[in-house]
């Protein structure tokens, strides 16, 4: 007869197509297509059905010659994720202005008082000023003026301007001034106060306004008020040109938002704990009354507000009262997000601290019957629901050569992280851990500032090179690639994503060295704590170097670098840990489908 | 190595057609280039072709990057084929793109991300 075992996850619904003898598997194909819809919900047939037949066709049978479909009794776990941060800097009466326009004009630190160019004329022999230029006066015209009111012995000190055009204006200069262009809400820049600008050197930084010292020598400050300006310094490090304005009320602050309490509810005990208190507190929180029934958010705070909008989006894929979904398991990470500066004039962003969380929740397992009824009035063929999930897959992955009992599973995907551990008997044991591959998205995404998920998807995915020329790039181990065709001029010296089909350029201005940082620190987050934290679970002796062999299977698994953070980290404890094969020819793939075949030929 | 002292500039050519190219156009594309902070040299010529004046300024060039200008403004690199040009615009085009094309032609040579030209 022909079996087909169905595994749908959350990302890739596969397919392990048998002719099973005697109880016997001869393994015919393989499918796989993305997930359609959330998982254990109606939106996965179309799905299930288009798997099936890509494995049909590769076998040349149709769906008339299948005698029994088994699904997989889906984990029934959906994860999560949620962000929150917990500082802001707000400037009140915007004081400041720091950005890195490519081409800032003039060098070296000019004092004065605001003054729009168009009043330059009224400005008085020996007066200070810093110009202000909008969009509608050109360089040749705002030049044209700063020369005559210096001939007449105004002291132009520094130029504030709208348009890209400071090199332009300094060029035209008899006398030489910083200049600090492409401003973008230059009617916030208040005139008539007291400002200071500063111009760096190609490649170098400002110092006199990063340093709170230099503020306080430009405005003669006094101890208490050169306390205040420690945000402004610190929000101007590691820029090139920077304007600083005093303005009687103007402050800055960094603001601690309170994020609110977490109450975590173990079977046995149950604890509290500040969000502001970071990750490391809230996890050690989570470990000290594992395992978990619920965990709620104090109502009124982020913290509540995040812990509930996970509740709403489970509530409403599962078609359940909100009040009957369970979080039972939490991942926070600590993270910083650029958030821009309330108040300021060039969209500065300021990176504050913010709290990740992904949340687990234990979801409704009828869905999959209903799923299977339906699936079995469509095609004709018997639809049967077999195995927990965790079980298949322990059996799919035991078919990796080299593999034996007793072992322990890494299911690595998109929403949750699974371990499974089977002993010399038999007895399969297994977990769901909250965190995986979308929360390493959202930490992506967040971290460098990105409005949707799909480049951060991306990111997350391939390997970065950075164009050099319109011929080749360098590699991010620093390998150099020849082209024999142009590259796109729009990937020109940009970093760029090396898709299968081609190279994607990132928007922004961030430095790959950077970017690879981040995407390998969120990985390490989420997957190498998560792989030790899974072990310690499933572990018998609630120690992970108890364990000897670590396979990991899932779509995580397949990535370029996981596997081997987790093969790294896991040494450390004396685990053999590595990417499983799953019957010599699928790799990380396919074990839950391979394990539903399998385990109706041992008659389960 | 002793670098010589008669060696070229390390300059942008811009090339433009004779009696049919308005001189603030030129002029525009100049400023561009100017705010990278890279020199140029600005010649008139004979063809009225805007590729071939490009390539031409291009193969003259000591860094090997030229504009040419005539009814299109072109931007073109010497390692590039000849009927391939890096950026061609209606010299129509308003001024920002005009500043966008000079700019482009700086940053090729300084090897920074192009500003969007359409």
């Amino acid at each position: 007869m022909i079996i087909a075992g169905i595994d749908i996850g959350n990302a890739s619904t596969e397919t392990a197509l048998a002719r099973v003898t005697d109880s016997t598997p001869e393994f015919l194909a393989s499918g796989i297509v993305p997930t359609t819809g959330i998982k254990g919900t109606r939106q996965n047939i179309h799905g299930v059905f288009a798997s099936l037949k890509q494995a049909l066709e590769k076998a040349g049978l149709s769906v008339e010659d299948v005698d029994l479909i088994r699904l997989n009794e889906a984990a029934p776990v959906i994860g999560d994720v949620a962000m929150e941060t917990i500082t802001e800097t707000i400037i009140t009466e915007s004081t400041m202005i720091g950005h890195n326009p490519s081409t800032p004009g003039g060098l070296g630190t000019g004092v004065g008082t605001t003054i729009n160019i168009r009043e330059l004329n009224k400005a008085s022999k020996g007066d200070a000023v810093i110009v202000i230029i909008p969009r509608e006066i050109d360089f040749d015209t705002s030049s044209a003026m700063i020369n005559k009111a210096v001939a007449a012995g105004v002291h132009v000190n520094g130029a504030i301007v709208q348009r890209d055009d400071g090199v332009l204006i300094n060029n035209r200069l008899e006398h030489k001034i910083p200049i600090v262009d492409e401003v973008g809400l230059i009617d916030k820049v208040p005139l008539g106060m007291r400002a200071a600008v500063e111009v760096a050197e190609p490649g170098r930084v400002v110092e006199q306004l990063s340093n709170p010292y230099g503020i306080a020598t430009v405005f003669d400050l006094n101890s208490d008020e050169t306390k205040q300006v420690v945000p402004i310094s610190r929000a101007l490090i590691g820029n090139r040109s920077a304007v600083v304005i005093k303005t009687p009320a103007g402050d800055v602050k960094e603001r601690k938002i309170p994020a609110g309490k977490i109450f975590i509810q173990g079977e046995h005990k149950k604890t509290e704990i500040n969000v502001d208190d970071g990750a490391e507190k809230i996890m050690e929180a989570i470990r000290s009354v594992a395992p978990i029934d619920d965990v709620t958010g104090e109502p009124g705070t982020n913290a509540g507000g995040m812990l509930e909008k996970v509740r709403q989006v489970m509530s409403n894929l599962t078609n359940q009262p909100p009040a009957n979904i369970k979080i039972q398991d939490l991942l926070a990470v600590d993270t910083f997000v650029p958030q821009k500066v309330q108040g300021g004039v060039a969209e500065e962003f300021s990176m504050e601290n913010a709290v990740g969380i992904a949340a687990m929740v234990k979801a409704d397992k009828l869905q999959m019957t209903m799923i299977a009824e339906e699936l079995q009035k469509e095609l004709g063929v018997k639809v049967e629901v077999g195995g927990v999930e965790a079980d298949m897959a322990i059996r799919g992955a035991l078919t990796t050569p080299g593999s034996n009992k007793p072992m322990a599973i890494l299911d690595m995907g998109a929403g949750s992280t699974d371990a499974a551990i089977i002993n010399r008997a038999g007895d399969i044991h297994s977990i769901h851990l909250a965190g995986a591959g979308n929360m390493v998205t959202m930490l992506i995404q967040s971290e460098l500032g990105f409005e949707d998920a799909a480049i951060p998807e991306d990111i997350k995915r391939y390997p970065l090179a950075h164009v050099e020329s319109m011929y080749h790039i360098r590699h991010e181990d620093g390998s150099v690639q020849f082209f024999s065709e142009p590259v796109d001029p729009r990937t020109f010296a940009r970093v760029v994503i090396l898709k299968p089909e081609g190279m994607v350029p990132i928007p922004g201005n961030h430095k790959m060295e950077r970017i690879v940082q981040v995407r390998q620190d969120a990985k390490q987050k989420v997957f190498v704590v998560n792989a030790i934290r899974s072990l310690e679970r499933v572990s018998p002796t609630g120690n992970a170097r108890d364990i000897e062999f670590v396979t990991m299977v899932g779509g995580s698994s397949l990535d370029f670098e996981i596997p081997q953070m987790i093969t790294d980290a896991l040494s450390r404890y004396s685990i053999v840990a590595g990417r499983a094969n799953i019957r010599g020819c699928e790799g990380p793939r396919n074990a839950v489908a391979t394990g539903l075949v399998l385990a109706y030929c041992e008659g389960e | 190595m002793n670098a010589s002292f008669d060696a070229p500039k390390p300059e942008i050519n811009v090339f433009y057609a004779k009696n049919s190219v308005p001189k603030d156009i030129v002029t525009e594309v100049t400023l561009g280039i100017e705010e990278e902070g890279i020199p140029f040299v600005v010649l008139e010529k004979e063809n009225k072709n805007a590729r071939e004046l490009a390539y031409k300024a291009a193969e003259a060039s000591h860094i090997g990057v030229g504009i040419g200008i005539s009814d299109e403004v072109v931007l073109h690199y010497i390692k590039l084929k000849g009927d391939t040009p890096l950026f061609a615009i209606s010299s129509q085009s308003n001024e920002e793109n005009l500043r966008a094309i000079g700019s482009n032609a700086g940053r090729l040579m300084k090897r920074m991300p192009f500003r969007d030209v359409e």
